[in-house]
């Protein structure tokens, strides 16, 4: 079987049944990490291969797995290799998940999809044509929180949507990771941080009509960038990201319909809080979970279960590509300084 | 004893009058002389309700006082302050200045010709947090000044607020100029362009009720200002103001009306917060009067309330041009 058209069940999809969907993991950065302890905890799921750069990195997360150490090549080549998480540096992923397309593999990409539309275009055309799921990691549409307000829009509960404010800060990432700080490879704030919130605003609204954006890009990784989202009739949209939170993470919203009003501060949203007499900089004394089931985990539950049933995944290679295209759109207005219109790519 | 202002109060339009007739008659260095209202209904009620004099005409009012505060629609500001001025009577103006740039021009240049000093009522700068971010600002704590993100959402105020001609405009007019005004001085730097996405999207009114904009600053940081009036009416408190600050060597976060208890009250049904910070209005008034009695300049003049609201205008042309417009463009 051809399992060329993208409708069509794929051909992996018959020899899954019933049997594990064996994982590679490139990337053992936050991404690569966080992905791959969340299969670990899935049922019918294995991870069977880890790449990394530097090697070190990889091996500990391997061995936390129980897979091999392999190269990226190694395992998007590879015959146990069923699905490959592609969590490398942003510029690095169309390389590699092509690769992995080309070889036959199913491929879940961290977000953004790439660091440039073609790029994300090459990808998409890869997975279509190889008959695989290429799904991209938009996982703020497994957060509970945004899934709830997307409840309220939909049934009309807030009215109309009228005035929205999406924020979203981190410490700056520094040099710890440095491809981070190079714009060319990972798109800055805007791309890692702000895209978030530009694919929750075309779940939650659809597509937008213009965009107009400012932003810094300071030493050291200190970052920010504000964006306005205007749909042709409303809502108005602010969207902001930062990494200049040295708080930490942290991400809020607030929802305007003609009918009332959401608000959401993660600050103000852990059911949990811990404190010790060593301080802030004191040893975790506990794990300070506040979900049954992480969204990170809930989203490849869900990804791993559409592929077994044959169906496309929640957010596909398309729909990451146009959340790429508002992303790189809010930096060209902010290069630029001036209105950008916004046509979503098919 | 030190000598204290006689000072008047014209026009009870504006939704601050009662707080700002509260604050003359109890203000020390306040001579509260009394209140003239063109609709004498309403003024002769307000008058009985703060023990003020009722007085039928403005010039009577204006020969009663050294100085008056003007809680007028935003319209009949130019009017008031140039009939104040004619009498050789200080202003200070609720905010907005003015509805256009020509009138506040002119009411600059009354002021100016009459020898009389024209103050503004931003009382944002008054917030002892807004005060101690200045400093800081302006001692370096913070590093160069990169970003700020400011809000000013609030109920919408109903009355004359929604309507265009006496109000010059919505949400924008009523709420942008409060932050435009606090940005200003914090980071000492003026506007230099706006973009704004405006609409009336929520209680079907001819002006704005939502709006954010997006300006840069002389000096290279940019600002974005939401202005709307996106507060529901079971939200706790009529809106507030917040800014969030980000420098090269630090982020801050003020939220000027934070300090208030929460009080969840089975009589109405509802919840709402009951502020207990200094009562900015008095600090406000209470300056711009030392300043008038020391011969000195009032904090906040004329020219700096023309600031301001250029800022508004600006918005609301770029949203009928759908881009951002110079400042500079406003004043040929």
């Amino acid at each position: 079987m051809s399992g060329r058209g993208r409708s069509e069940r794929s051909a992996l999809f018959y020899t899954l049944a019933g049997v594990a969907l064996r994982v590679g993991i490139l990337g053992a950065g936050f991404a690569g990490a966080m992905h791959a302890r969340s299969a670990l905890g899935l049922d019918d799921v294995r991870v069977v291969a880890v790449a990394a750069v530097p090697l070190d990195q990889a091996a500990a997360l391997a061995k936390e797995c129980g897979a091999r150490v392999a190269t990226a090549e190694q395992i998007c080549t590879a015959d146990d290799v069923d699905l490959v998480v592609v969590a490398t540096p942003t510029h690095l992923h169309a390389e590699y998940a092509t690769m992995a397309a080309r070889a036959g593999k199913h491929v879940f990409c961290e977000k953004p999809i790439a660091r440039t539309r073609e790029q994300a275009e090459e990808m998409v055309r890869a997975c279509d044509a190889a008959g695989v799921t290429l799904a991209v990691g938009h996982v703020v549409r497994y957060f509970p929180e945004y899934q709830r307000a997307k409840q309220l829009l939909d049934d009309g509960t807030l009215g109309r949507p009228a005035i929205a404010t999406l924020v979203r800060g981190n410490f700056s990432v520094g040099s710890a990771r440095e491809w981070y700080l190079d714009d060319a490879k990972s798109g800055g704030v805007v791309l890692d941080l702000m895209l978030h919130d530009l694919d929750t605003v075309r779940w939650w609204f659809g597509e937008p009509s213009r965009v107009y954006a400012r932003r810094f890009t300071g030493g050291g990784g200190l970052e920010y960038a504000l964006a306005t989202i205007r749909y042709d009739d409303r809502p108005i949209v602010q969207v902001e990201a930062s990494w200049a939170e040295h708080a930490g993470f942290r991400t809020g919203f607030e929802l305007r319909g003609d009918r009332g009003m959401l608000v959401h501060d993660s600050r103000d949203a852990s059911p949990l809080t811990v404190q010790s007499p060593a301080g802030p900089a004191g040893p975790a004394m506990m794990a300070t979970p506040t979900l049954a089931e992480s969204p990170y985990r809930r989203q490849l539950r869900d990804l791993f279960a559409r592929i077994r049933r044959g169906e496309r995944p929640r957010v596909d290679g398309h729909e990451g590509l146009r959340s790429l295209a508002l992303g790189l759109a809010v930096i060209e207005s902010a290069d630029r300084g001036s209105v950008i219109a916004w046509k979503a790519p098919a | 004893m030190s000598r204290r202002l006689r000072v008047g109060l014209v026009s009870f339009a504006h939704v601050h009058a009662p707080a700002l007739a509260s604050t003359l008659r109890g203000l020390e260095h306040v001579e509260f002389t009394g209140i003239h209202d063109d609709d004498p209904a309403r003024g002769r009620v307000a008058a009985k309700e703060h023990a003020a004099r009722w007085h039928e005409t403005l010039d009577g009012l204006l020969a009663a006082s050294e100085a008056v505060v003007i809680a007028s629609t935003n319209f009949d500001r130019r009017r008031y302050t140039e009939a104040a001025a004619a009498k050789g009577v200080h202003v200070l103006s609720e905010k907005p200045l003015a509805t256009t740039v020509v009138d506040g021009r002119a009411m600059i240049d009354a002021c100016r010709r009459a020898g009389v000093q024209l103050g503004v009522a931003f009382p944002v700068r008054s917030s002892p947090a807004v005060i101690a971010l200045r400093e800081a600002i302006a001692g370096g704590v913070l590093g160069r000044i990169r970003a700020v993100r400011a809000t000013n959402p609030g109920q919408y105020p109903g009355s004359w607020f929604g309507d265009k001609r006496l109000a010059g405009g919505g949400a924008v007019m009523d709420h942008t100029v409060h932050a435009a005004d606090v940005i200003r001085w914090l980071v000492s730097d003026e506007f230099v362009r706006v973009q704004a996405e405006l609409g009336a999207f929520i209680y079907g009114l001819e002006v704005e009720d939502c709006g954010i904009l997006s300006c840069d600053l002389a000096g290279g940081a940019f600002a974005s200002i939401d202005c709307s009036w996106s507060r529901p009416q079971t939200f706790p408190t009529w809106g507030g103001v917040t800014l969030h600050v980000v420098g090269d060597k630090g982020t801050v976060d003020v939220d000027v009306f934070r300090q208030a208890l929460t009080h969840y009250d089975d009589t109405t049904g509802r919840a709402r917060l009951v502020g207990w910070g200094d009562d900015l209005t008095v600090r406000m008034i209470g300056d711009f009067v030392d300043a008038i009695l020391a011969g000195s300049p009032v904090p906040i003049d004329g020219e700096e309330g023309l600031r301001a609201l250029e800022v508004a205008i600006a918005a609301y042309r770029s949203a009928d041009t759908k881009r951002p417009v110079a400042i500079t463009d406003l004043r040929v």
